[in-house]
């Protein structure tokens, strides 16, 4: 059997103080929301989705204002069709841009349900989604590790560039689960670190947001 | 326990160079990845996906 306690240990910050951390983030995020061409260590915007492969045809009819503030290190949309009908939650939605091209895929029978902590990406999402009349798509106050979305509702769950922001990635995953229906999907992009971090940089929140 | 199986790794790419504060990422080798899973259908299913990446050591 596998030791949940040794597992959860791997993949937890224990010494880390998650509410500075969920501070930092949300501080960072506000800036990308609100100033979008500020300079970040990551890549922003269109220029970021040609990068990451998004097709031209995925962004038709979605404002400029989600565009702009498009902050992902890959692109789920590669692991598999989205399907009509298909329920989907977007885990760290930012201003909702993957939401609403997921609005798109699974069509007026489907639905997307965004979740995010930040509340100035929260209202550029919901102003993005008005705008471009996709009723099938709600945007909900949240976090990761505790999503606001009913027990196997998802076939689908999505995130981009998010889950490696938050400190108990065990608990995001099992909410993740909690939530897909079985046999449900998990499309994810996220980064992977290919060196070894020392023990005090995983305790340094300017590391974790920069 | 999260429950998923199939688990891969379907990309990696190096999506942080030129940034206009790209610092840290190069330091750890970090690159941006997609990755896909799923739910198991069942509890049967959860029990023989963890029979089959359990193992025994032989004892010298």
């Amino acid at each position: 059997m596998i030791d949940q306690t040794v597992t959860h240990e791997v993949l937890a910050e224990p010494n880390l103080d998650w509410n500075q951390l969920r501070q930092a983030i949300q501080a960072e995020y506000q800036t990308v929301a609100e100033n979008p061409n500020h300079g970040f260590h990551f890549h922003t915007g269109r220029p970021l989705t040609h990068i990451l492969g998004y097709d031209e045809t995925w962004l038709e009819g979605i404002p400029e204002t989600s565009i702009e503030s498009f902050a992902g290190t890959g692109n789920p949309f590669s692991l598999g069709a989205l399907k009509p009908g298909d329920r989907v939650v977007d885990v760290g939605s930012g201003a909702g841009l993957d939401s609403l091209i997921a609005g798109k895929m699974v069509g007026p029978n489907g639905r997307v349900v965004g979740v995010d902590m930040t509340p100035a990406m929260l209202s550029k999402a919901r102003r993005a989604g008005q705008e471009a009349g996709l009723d099938n798509v709600e945007f909900r106050e949240g976090f990761g590790e505790t999503l606001p979305v009913l027990d196997a509702w998802a076939d689908v769950v999505i995130s981009n560039g998010v889950l490696n922001l938050m400190p108990d990635k065990a608990a995001a995953l099992a909410d993740m689960a909690r939530v897909l229906k079985p046999g449900g999907r998990l499309h994810i992009a996220d980064i992977l670190v290919e060196k070894p971090v020392p023990d005090g940089a995983k305790q340094n929140i300017d590391l974790w947001t920069g | 326990m999260a429950g998923f199986v199939n688990f891969e790794i379907t990309w990696r790419a190096d999506v942080f160079s030129g940034a206009p504060q790209a610092g840290s990422a190069a330091n750890f080798g970090t690159v941006g990845i997609n990755f896909r899973a799923r739910k198991v259908e069942n509890d049967e299913e959860w029990m023989a996906a963890l029979a089959a990446i359990s193992c025994e050591m032989p004892v010298a």
